[in-house]
């Protein structure tokens, strides 16, 4: 039996870290899976699940379509940050969505985050609901988020998107909800 | 204190006294203790006075399931004495009090009872006309409850999802077992108690004439649970609603819980219910499982000598416990014939307690003031509802009653449950469940603890099947068993006081003249005579009253049913369905330059934009000396929130042609257009400009408000045309700010070293794309506030840095930043319209001057059909500017233009203008006063009706010559 | 609160969703009557049955049909709008097309 009366269970702290400006960038088209497999790039095969890159980038599948690929820290993201670049607009069905611009992104880690995302998002972000590899494009405090399990069943990660113009307004919710599980080292607040 | 020695007492902690106070004396309760517990193990009965007649009243249920419990806490009204744990140093009082509670000066209101009939004050107080308002006031204040503490703070409430694969509600043996036969079979189980211990009835009642059972099975059933990993438990968590596909709200503490189940199974028990004789009221006189509560989780003796009141072999075992722990038991009045377990009545028999069958109490009798119970009038019964003429008086100081049960069937009915009354057991049974939501145990009628524990486990085998998984033990069948209620536990008196509401002080009586005044459907008289409308909603009186109101109108009780059960289940706060408010907002990146320039900020839907710079209360005077700035010099407004869609392929400029009313397939490459969007109605919704950026890139933007809607109706329309086209949402990836004034050129030039920014070579509804301070942009020339001007487009990582190089460059020039406000008058100034404020859901294109954007050399586009029958009718009103002298009453937007009697419009931008020196606005006018030169009269604040002299469009620059230049 | 199965993003809640209106046949704009026009615009049928709707899911910007029972609110069946609109609409010449 597990009670939930007990808010002040001990649990070791989320780790919150600011993604917003490691780049990151979109493609849409019927094109786009062609072009990004061409670009070495590994494709998840159906929509709402995302594949890690060997070079630790990311790539999320978010309909038939569309692709949203996350830099990796190790290069600060230059390798995305260069497929952003060297885009243009041609006779292909591909678009560049400007993912960095468009949205903020933090990677929260720890293992009660499905537990602090149930304060503020209706979907079940826990496991076996939420594997590892897993895209929820859902709503969370009242806003509309992009989910992405990228860490592991014994060590969950979520890297979340938001409307960037609302940068300030989650930041505030998410850090809301975190305080209940000892909130976020004073190392992620920067 | 006076407790009754261990075992007893599951909930109090012996050694943790508590120091509380209730109407300023002082007692000692124990650590576990409900405040109405605490208070009668001091011998304190009486806790509240009665809502009408002001009666004394102590506790009824023991579980929070009543009104008679309400008290005051300092800072909170109407809190359940039998439900709030005691804690040191608690401050409790009386409410609904006039003078003490021991001697209220209204309990005189009892004896004008008959004169104080349902109805009494709606149908005495109402005439003459206006009276109800001198004796409002006077009512409101005898028959208020509580007092709110108007200086209490805000505490920290929250929400929180919660996910399982099944939900249980109630944690008694059903509860119990179902969790533990569902999550044996692998399903994730949440457990949801009311009561601050697992066990239900177990915890207190009695299943046995040892009195064993009940808790070796606890023991039994808890220990499983406890071990079972599969098993969340909550309690002290009310589940207080049934909502679609089993979301359910479950309240514990400060946090509401919005759970999702998969399944869920209701197992939350009955409700033991009151036998209906006079002075059933009395402090003294409780349910029989009231006083088993006190007995076994309070340690609380309820009383020195006992009557026993019941209608099923419950009352027996209840009489047995109050033997045990030394209460003199004086009769078991049994309402039936004979006990089903012809047991019970040897065991009584053994303890010499007398029992009395075929009889009721006709009559609690009392002490002074209606203080406490003393002796019972008991008569044999003759016929339904009726008894003889003579009967016994036995002295006791506790009566306890138990006419039965009704099923706690709030959350199923809520679900679309139907209740139907079983004749032959005189229950109420459920049908018509939802699919995924069960029930198991009392509330579905079993109460025979082995059948209950059946019933529970072939519920959770039958869900486990469901959920797709395998159930470890076959389905188990259930043995018949004994009938719990009796038919009519309702004896009227002559002289009244058989309460049927204890919450609303109603008698027999009411209920019955209810219907002969003709309101025959229980709904009706539940509104009439305000039955089932205090705080236990109906818990005790929806039974009775639908066998009165079945007998009154000669009809079953299935026919008459009861009301309506809604959510919530029990009171619950404002603060728990608030909880921890989301208030979305949004900001530009340049927000922080925009604080630190001093800027009074307001919303612009959840944007939140800069109104002007400077202090609110110099709002004129800030607005007016940017917008002159503008006009002789350069000013800088961030635009970041103008809605931005980037449209690209090969049908780009094909989608733009059905969605906007202009046409776009022979728009150059370099240059924008006004787009001017219309739904099928015909009526204007949007617009922007589309700045072809190439031949299949369009940049269009929209209105702040409505690029959401808009690109959304551009995703419908293509799901259906099926174009060659990507529309994509870039609002928050982009952020703009438009430089205008007759120097904005110059300001440019400073920082744009790949662009020609002359005349010519970037003419008036231009488009570049280049640099500016070393930043990719798009730049449009427009026009919108009327001067030579610039917006700048760039992405918003780079916003800020665009913003610092724009006013360190304009410096020279003497740039400053101006805000939404002053742009709003600029632009009226030059008489363009903002869609949704001088528009409304009429307005059609000719309307405001606009069928010059609409082009018929295409074969469609969305409202193209509506607009042409609307154009085909003479128009009806038209946009027009006005204008009226400086110093006049200055109109407000939403103020009616009058025609005669009649009104013709309305007053939409309305400003003052310090470069006119006059005040000017917008406003709909009927086409027969639309002409320039011509008055329109504008109702203003106040009923004064000023009149405003029509003017040609625009206001200010005819010749357009600064924005073109 | 009701869950709605999105074709693309799995069950949701409700709220997620915004409501597209009734899926009913546009009547050719161009030659159709100004009655029948006036029909197809400002009225619906109201139907107690199973009716066909616009859904988008909000945070995917995703929108589909969905057939459900006006009476019992029950959705039978959510699907992607390739399903009925499988080539490309031209306004150039006269035809009937979906709204």
């Amino acid at each position: 039996m597990t009670s939930l009366k007990a808010h002040e269970l001990l649990t070791p702290p989320c780790r919150l870290i600011d993604q917003t400006d490691l780049p990151r960038v979109g493609f849409r088209g019927a094109h786009s899976a062609e072009y990004l497999t061409a670009r070495g790039f590994t494709l998840p095969d159906a929509p709402n699940r995302a594949t890690a890159q060997a070079d630790g980038s990311w790539v999320a599948r978010l309909s038939q379509n569309e692709y949203l690929l996350l830099g990796s820290p190790a290069d600060q993201g230059q390798r995305i940050a260069d497929e952003e670049a060297r885009w243009e607009l041609d006779h292909r069905a591909h678009y560049l969505l400007p993912r960095q611009d468009s949205h903020a992104c933090v990677l929260l880690s720890g293992t009660v985050i499905a537990q602090v995302m149930a304060k503020l998002c209706g979907v079940d972000l826990s496991f076996p609901a939420f594997k590892p590899g897993a895209v929820a494009q859902t709503a969370a405090a009242r806003i509309n988020v992009i989910v992405i399990h990228s860490g592991s069943v014994e060590a969950p990660a979520f890297h979340i998107l938001w409307d960037r113009a609302s940068k300030d307004y989650f930041d505030g919710a998410l850090r809301d909800a975190l305080e209940e599980f000892g909130g976020v080292g004073l190392a992620d607040r920067a | 204190m006076n407790r009754l020695p261990a075992p007893m007492g599951l909930l109090i902690q012996r050694d943790q006294p508590l120091d509380f106070s209730f109407d300023g004396h002082p007692y000692q309760g124990l650590q576990g203790d409900s405040i109405a517990s605490a208070l009668l193990a001091n011998g304190r009965f009486l806790m509240s006075r009665s809502f009408k007649y002001h009666r004394p009243r102590g506790p009824l249920s023991m579980a929070g399931q009543d009104a008679n419990s309400l008290v005051q806490l300092p800072q909170e009204p109407n809190v359940l004495a039998d439900a709030h744990a005691l804690s040191n140093g608690l401050a409790v009082t009386a409410q609904n009090v006039n003078g003490t509670l021991d001697h209220d000066r209204d309990a005189y209101m009892g004896k004008f009872s008959k004169f104080m009939p349902v109805g009494f004050y709606y149908r005495s107080f109402y005439k003459p006309k206006g009276m109800w308002k001198v004796w409002e006031p006077i009512i409101r204040k005898k028959a208020g409850l509580g007092v709110l503490d108007l200086n209490f703070q805000p505490e920290y409430y929250d929400k929180a999802y919660l996910f399982t694969d099944l939900a249980v509600i109630g944690a008694g043996p059903a509860g119990l077992q179902a969790a533990l036969t569902a999550a044996d079979a692998g399903a994730k189980v949440l457990l949801i108690e009311q009561q601050p211990i697992l066990g239900g009835s177990l915890t207190y009642a009695r299943f046995d004439i040892a009195g064993t059972r009940a808790d070796n099975l606890r023991r039994e059933l808890l220990s499983a649970v406890q071990q079972h990993a599969n098993i969340q438990v909550l309690t002290e968590a009310t589940c207080n609603a049934w909502f679609t596909d089993n979301y359910l709200p479950v309240i514990q503490g400060k946090r509401l819980y919005k759970v999702r189940a998969q399944q869920c199974l209701v197992c939350s028990g009955s409700f033991d219910q009151p036998v209906i004789f006079r002075n059933n009221d009395l402090p003294g006189v409780m349910l029989t499982s009231a006083a088993q509560r006190l007995i076994k989780l309070y340690a609380v003796k309820p009383g020195k000598r006992a009557v026993v009141l019941t209608g099923n072999d419950d009352g027996y075992l209840a009489a047995l416990d109050l033997h045990d722990q030394g209460v003199d038991v004086a009769a078991v009045v049994d309402l039936r014939h004979a006990p089903a377990d012809q047991a019970l009545a040897g065991a009584l028999a053994q303890r010499k307690i007398r029992c009395l069958t075929n009889s009721t109490v006709f009559e609690a009798l009392h002490e002074k003031g209606l203080r406490h119970v003393k002796g019972v009038d008991v008569r044999q019964i003759t016929a339904q509802g009726q008894v003889s003429d003579k009967g016994q008086v036995i002295d006791c100081d506790l009566l306890c009653m138990s006419a039965g049960y009704m099923p706690v069937y709030q959350l199923l009915c809520q679900a679309g449950g139907k209740l139907a009354y079983e004749d032959s057991r005189a229950e109420f049974s459920l049908s018509g469940l939802p699919q995924n939501l069960n029930v198991a145990g009392s509330v579905h009628g079993r109460h025979q603890l082995d059948n209950v524990l059946a019933d529970a486990s072939n519920a959770a085998h039958d869900i486990a099947l469901a959920l797709g998984l395998s159930p470890a033990a076959a389905r188990t069948p259930l043995r018949s068993e004994a009938q719990v209620n009796f038919n009519w536990p309702i004896f009227p008196h002559p002289k009244g006081k058989d309460f049927v509401d204890f919450d609303e002080d109603l008698q027999v009586a009411d209920i019955v003249n209810a219907t002969r005044i003709g309101y025959r459907d229980v709904q009706l008289v539940k509104r009439y005579s305000t039955v089932g409308m205090g705080p236990s909603q109906g818990r005790h009186s929806a039974l009775p009253t639908a066998r009165l109101v079945a007998w009154a109108t000669q009809r079953n009780i299935s026919e008459t049913g009861v009301t309506t059960a809604r959510p919530p289940f029990v009171a619950e706060k404002l603060a728990h369905v608030a909880g921890r408010a989301f208030d979305p907002y949004r900001q530009t990146p340049m927000h922080a330059r925009h604080l630190q320039a001093g800027a009074k900020m307001m919303p612009a839907g959840i944007w939140q934009r800069p109104a002007y710079y400077g202090k609110a209360e110099d709002r004129d005077a800030c607005m007016q000396a940017e917008a002159l700035h503008v006009r002789n010099k350069v000013g800088l407004i961030d635009v970041s929130t103008l809605g931005g869609l980037d449209v690209r392929g090969p049908d780009a400029a094909e989608l733009l042609n059905r969605m906007y009313t202009f046409a776009f397939l022979k728009q150059p490459v370099g240059r924008s257009r006004y787009a001017l969007m219309t739904n099928e109605h015909g009526v204007v919704i949007d617009d922007g400009v589309c700045a072809r950026l190439a031949d299949k890139h369009f940049y269009v933007t929209a209105t702040t408000s409505g690029v959401d809607r808009i690109y959304q109706q551009m995703l419908k329309w293509n799901a259906q045309w099926r174009l060659d086209v990507d529309v994509a949402n870039v609002t928050a990836a982009i952020c703009a700010v438009n430089v205008a004034g007759p120097d904005s050129r110059k300001v440019l030039e400073q920082l744009c070293s790949d662009l020609d920014l002359s005349a010519e070579g970037f003419p008036y509804l231009g488009v570049r794309q280049g640099t500016v301070a070393g930043i990719k942009a798009r730049l449009l020339r427009v026009g919108f506030v009327g001067e030579l001007g610039y917006e700048i487009h760039v992405a918003a990582r780079h916003g800020l840095a665009l913003w610092d190089a724009l006013m360190a460059a304009g410096k020279a020039f003497d740039i400053r930043p101006f805000g939404v406000e002053t742009q709003r008058l600029l632009r009226l100034e030059k008489g363009h319209v903002i869609i949704s404020q001088d528009t409304d859901g009429m307005t059609h294109p000719a309307e405001i001057d606009m069928g010059w954007a609409v082009s018929r050399n295409k074969p469609f586009f969305v409202g193209r059909r509506s607009v042409d029958i609307l154009e085909a009718q003479p128009l009806k009103r038209k946009l027009v500017g006005f204008s009226l002298p400086k110093g006049s009453v200055q109109p407000l937007e939403g103020h009616l233009v009058l025609n005669g009697p009649d009104i013709s419009g309305n007053v939409t931008s309305c400003e003052y203008s310090a470069s006119l020196g006059r005040i000017i606005g917008l406003a709909y006018a009927g086409i027969d006063q639309s002409t320039p030169g011509q008055c329109i009269p504008i109702r203003v604040e106040g009923g004064i009706v000023v009149q405003a002299e029509v003017v040609q469009l625009p206001f200010f620059d005819p010749t357009n010559q600064r924005q073109e230049g | 609160m009701k869950i709605m199965m999105c074709p693309l993003n799995g069950p949701r809640n409700i709220s997620e969703f915004t409501y597209g209106g009734e899926f009913k046949p546009m009547p050719d704009p161009v030659n159709c009557s100004d009655a029948e026009w006036a029909d197809y615009v400002f009225n619906t049928d109201n139907l107690a049955g199973v009716v066909r709707e616009w859904w988008m899911h909000t945070p995917s910007s995703y929108w589909f049909l969905a057939e459900r029972h006006t009476v019992t609110d029950e959705i039978l069946r959510t699907f992607d709008p390739k399903e009925l609109f499988t080539h490309r609409v031209d306004f150039n010449t006269p035809q009937e097309i979906a709204g």
